[in-house]
């Protein structure tokens, strides 16, 4: 435990060598793992002296890949573009519902009217298996162009593609000369990595090797801003209103982004982060190849990190005096609705005691949670992570500077060990992704992490000062009733037997080491 | 190089196009022999995998414990792709990320993923409540040449009492009907054993979980109707006791198939094993009129009274056509003899069809069907959409799985609703000036719990839905 402490180079790859078909896995690059339990302290010493390992579980369940986590539901909405997934027919059902997604968002909050989202299987089949289908693959680049016209064909790669060693560069090298639009590639082999964060970096690499054109002029009020479908479409409205009134526009990507706009990621004078580990590999990439500066802490969840978010871009941009003045003029306006939320959490248990809530989702949300959560007076002894890697290492160091120490479970969607940790823990809250498993059967408080989708509600937020009000009101509303969980609780039986949740360990089955 | 040869072949429509004796096209698919022979790239298509309908058929079979030998985002990919597509169903406590996994990656590639899963199926088994357990290989344990029946073999011969059976498919050995019929396949070959027959008992094969998008409804009103008629139904799907169920299979006297192609592999080989004839039917009946005559049918092979028949179909329709009453006002004052398209899988688009056909007076303009049947089938489906229907003009039939293709077979026509799936809820408005309700896989817009439209009823309540879509003061 006690070796060396790594430099930054050796905690992180950080140079992105775009002249490479993809970038290396998470596990490669930073040193990502997705099993671990214990104090945060620990993790974050561990991972400095370079003794963090990725160990095996006896036991798993469905968690995602690198490409049915992120990729498939969500590359379909950019808009001028296709894309193909070169896969058996069943990878890409998952985007069946690409024509309905956005559409709840009314077009008075800024929906174009008017937009159409195209994807294609290739259907790999037995045969395919034998002889290739890198010809179907050919053809399906064809076909779209034909039907469309697309500014961009994207291809998503799976493991059938990749174990069969289906030449994707040949094809692309191939067929590109034959459409206008610009094929981009993306190795999402669900294989290829334990970590579905390998999927971000693949999708990025891939979009900064083919997209992102070299700067025509800079745009100096531009901000680039990655934004995850799990941020509702009122935090991209929360952010461009505040940017707004500083006089900076926001380059969303690239979630219903056009392809332009992804060209014109070069021009931006700054790029910053909604979630850090998501941004990472694009924000490293553009500062590399085109010297973009960027920052990856913090997210805009919370008042404080709003403010510092806010001082981070004006820092690049020129605005520090303008921005000031915004933090001024919303603080007025929000503290004394974010007091009496506080206020409320404060006076719920009536004893004095503060409210305990189990929370997180990605590292990246962990990063932004923790502190959020004791701005608004909850206590946060302990919180879940789908993966670790090193690039949060600096990040999370200084959160337990700031917070203390805490528990961190670190693991990909495993309902069992999530059951077990939240039975155990019994915290007031437990959050939980809308597909986690049976842990939401539970006697005390539950909601979800995020929505799921482009919620356009105001009561979805979480991004920014408004957001800050209403994810606070919102986790409020939680501890209000307790009817649907207890029931199911009581009527339906545990996925999981008694002695589960009798015996200690939330990783029970982990495997004992070599 | 390929060009748009490779996708002519996956357009199972527009085939020969033969006119028949009243003057309507009707199409006819090129030499379509089995259900995988689309080959090329599909936009969009409605389905999943074998992998997907193996595993959504286990999880729609309470107490069957899923164990997915494959990469770890097949259980997400599905509870997204199968699950919320069929009616917006959360996994359940099996299905989703509940799904013990192995989780396959490169290093497994390499060296195999055998022990892992021996691992797994010792863990699973030791972890989680359930009645069978069911391990369904993926696409990567098919190519990287896993021995997955010795595995389980060994843990059979350690463990003799734990049920556990092998559904040997995956991603790219079909789709997800293919692996509705994969699964009832393992079950046969690994857990069943020859029964005595049980007078009266019948199993019912046709309706896959999630795909057919009221497959808990629908199988639900199936087991009471032949209930009433005396007879003891196995509905395996969407009911509990997962594992007795499954065995009581090969004692039944008949095998009732509730699609024209559907679950006709499974009751074959019941046929040969265990010979059990059966009888099917090209999708649940909708309606009086297909209710009845699905009732006289079994009850004629099943040697249950006339009388009994005779008495309940008197007693249902009577109800049914009393209430269907009501609806004569929003129907004859607003949208009288309208214009029909329909796109869904062969046994919805036949029993919805017909239904508004010969009970409502709706004119069908087109029909597509999306499930891609094979050439047998589409004879009979043919038949029932043209000499079936009590309508002066036969819809063009279209055998189409392309989404762009299936949006561009809608334009230029009159019809005033469409009744499709979900992907079809943004454009039907827009581009074909059509009022939409999802009948049919991906059913993201609609949840779907206990509703269905099977039995006397079902009818009454699918024009419940289809004018609540217009619904206004008249």
């Amino acid at each position: 435990m006690s070796g060396t402490e790594l430099t930054e180079n050796e905690l992180i790859e950080e140079r992105i060598d775009l002249s490479r078909a993809t970038c290396p896995n998470r596990e490669q690059r930073a040193n990502g793992i997705n099993v671990w339990y214990g104090k945060a302290s620990n993790l974050v010493k561990e991972a400095r002296s370079g003794c963090l390992r990725q160990r095996e579980r006896n036991f798993q369940q469905s968690s995602g890949c690198v490409l049915n986590f992120y990729l498939s539901v969500r590359i379909g909405t950019i808009r001028d573009a296709v894309a193909i997934y070169h896969a058996p027919v069943g990878c890409s059902s998952s985007a069946l519902g690409y024509r309905e997604l956005y559409r709840h968002v009314p077009v008075e909050l800024g929906r174009p009217a008017n937009y159409d989202l195209h994807w294609i299987t290739t259907n790999i089949g037995e045969k395919d298996v034998v002889y290739g289908a890198g010809e179907k693959l050919g053809a399906a680049i064809l076909e779209a162009e034909k039907r469309y016209n697309p500014k961009a064909i994207f291809i998503l790669t799976s493991c059938t593609s990749g174990i069969i060693g289906e030449d994707i560069e040949g094809v692309v090298a191939k067929f590109q000369p034959q459409v206008k639009a610009t094929i981009v590639p993306i190795h999402c082999e669900g294989s290829r990595s334990k970590l579905v964060q390998t999927g971000y970096d693949a999708f990025w690499h891939a979009v900064l090797k083919y997209l992102v054109k070299k700067p025509e002029k800079k745009q100096k009020d531009l901000v680039n801003v990655a934004s995850m479908l799990s941020y509702t479409w009122q935090d991209r409205l929360e952010i461009k209103r505040l940017l707004g009134k500083v006089g900076l526009r926001v380059n969303f990507v690239p979630e219903f982004a056009s392809v332009e706009q992804f060209e014109q990621l070069s021009e931006a004078a700054v790029t910053a982060p909604l979630c850090p580990t998501y941004t990472d590999y694009l924000a490293r990439g553009l500062e590399q190849e085109y010297g973009i500066p960027y920052f990856l802490y913090p997210s805009p969840m919370g008042v404080a990190h709003t403010d510092e978010w806010l001082r981070e871009i004006a820092r690049h941009t020129g605005k520090e005096k303008e921005v000031e003045a915004l933090i001024k003029e919303e603080h007025e306006k929000w503290l004394p609705k974010l007091k009496a939320i506080r206020h409320e959490f404060e006076n719920f248990k009536g004893n004095g005691e503060k409210v305990e809530v189990l929370g997180a989702l990605g590292q990246g949300r962990l990063l932004a949670q923790v502190p959020y959560f004791d701005e608004l007076g909850l206590k946060s002894s302990a919180a879940m992570c789908q993966d670790f890697d090193n690039l949060i290492l600096k990040d999370l160091e200084k959160l337990l500077v700031q917070m203390g120490d805490f528990d961190i479970l670190v693991n990909t969607f495993q309902a069992a060990e999530q059951t077990h940790i939240t039975n155990q823990r019994d915290p007031d809250i437990a959050m939980t992704c809308p597909f986690q498993g049976g842990a939401f059967k539970r006697d005390k408080g539950v909601t979800r992490v995020h929505a799921l989708r482009s919620d356009p509600h105001p009561w979805s937020a979480q991004s920014g000062y408004t957001g800050a009000i209403a994810f606070g009101n919102f986790l409020l509303q939680s501890l209000k009733s307790h009817s649907y969980q207890r029931t199911m609780k009581e009527k339906t039986q545990s996925t999981y037997k008694d002695w589960w949740y009798r015996q200690p360990n939330s990783l029970y089955y982990l495997q004992a080491e070599d | 190089m390929v060009q748009a040869a490779e996708f002519a072949l996956l357009s199972s429509s527009r085939g020969l196009n033969q006119r028949t004796e009243s003057g309507v096209i009707m199409v006819i698919s090129e030499s379509l022999q089995t259900t995988n022979i689309i080959s090329g790239a599909i936009e969009a298509p409605r389905y999943s995998c074998a992998l997907g309908g193996a595993y959504s058929t286990a999880v729609g079979i309470f107490g069957v414990v899923p164990i997915l030998h494959s990469g770890a985002g097949c259980g997400i990919g599905q509870l997204f792709g199968q699950f919320y597509g069929g009616g917006q169903n959360a996994g359940g406590p099996y299905g989703g990320t509940s799904t013990p996994c192995s989780s396959l990656v490169e290093e497994h590639v390499i060296f195999g993923g055998e022990k892992k899963l021996a691992n797994l199926i010792e863990s699973t088994v030791e972890l989680v409540n359930g009645e069978l357990f069911a391990v369904i290989s993926g696409c990567v344990p098919s190519l990287i040449g896993d021995d997955v029946g010795s595995v389980i073999r060994r843990y059979k011969e350690k463990n003799p009492n734990v049920p556990i059976i092998h559904v040997n498919t995956s991603g790219f050995a079909g789709t997800s009907y293919d692996g509705y019929e994969y699964f009832f396949d393992a079950v046969i070959d690994q857990l069943l054993e020859k029964a005595p027959k049980e007078k009266g008992l019948v199993n019912v094969f046709g309706i896959v979980p999630s795909q057919h998008i009221f497959w808990k409804g629908e199988a639900r009103e199936i087991k009471t109707l032949l209930e009433k008629i005396g007879l003891k139904a196995n509905l395996i799907v969407g009911e509990f006791d997962a594992l007795e169920n499954l065995k009581k299979i090969p004692a039944a006297e008949y095998n009732i198939v509730l699609s024209s192609w559907i679950g006709h592999k499974t009751a074959n080989k019941l046929e040969e094993k265990f010979d059990t004839p059966f009888i099917s039917f090209p999708g649940v009946p909708v309606g009086p009129k297909q209710t009845s005559e699905f009732l006289r049918v079994v009850g004629e092979r099943l040697d249950v009274s006339a009388n009994i028949i005779e008495d309940l179909i008197a007693r249902e329709e009577r109800r049914a056509y009393r209430f269907a009453e009501y609806i004569g006002d929003i129907l004859l004052i607003v949208r009288p003899h309208p214009y029909l398209a329909v796109v869904a899988d062969s046994n919805a688009a036949v029993s919805i069809t017909k239904y508004l056909a010969n009970e409502v007076g709706y004119l069908p303009d087109i029909v597509q069907i999306t499930d891609n049947p094979p050439e047998e089938a589409r004879e009979l489906i043919n038949e029932e959409l043209t000499t079936g229907l009590e309508t002066p003009a036969w819809p063009e039939i279209i055998y189409e799985v392309d989404a762009y293709r299936i949006r561009q077979n809608l334009k230029d026509r009159n019809f005033l609703f469409l009744l499709a799936s979900s992907l079809e809820s943004n454009i039907a408005g827009p581009e074909f000036n059509a009022i939409h309700l999802t009948v049919s896989f991906p059913s993201y817009d609609r949840v779907v719990l206990e509703h269905s439209y099977a039995g006397f009823s079902g009818g009454l309540t699918l024009l419940e839905d289809i004018m609540s879509k217009y619904a206004g003061p008249l």
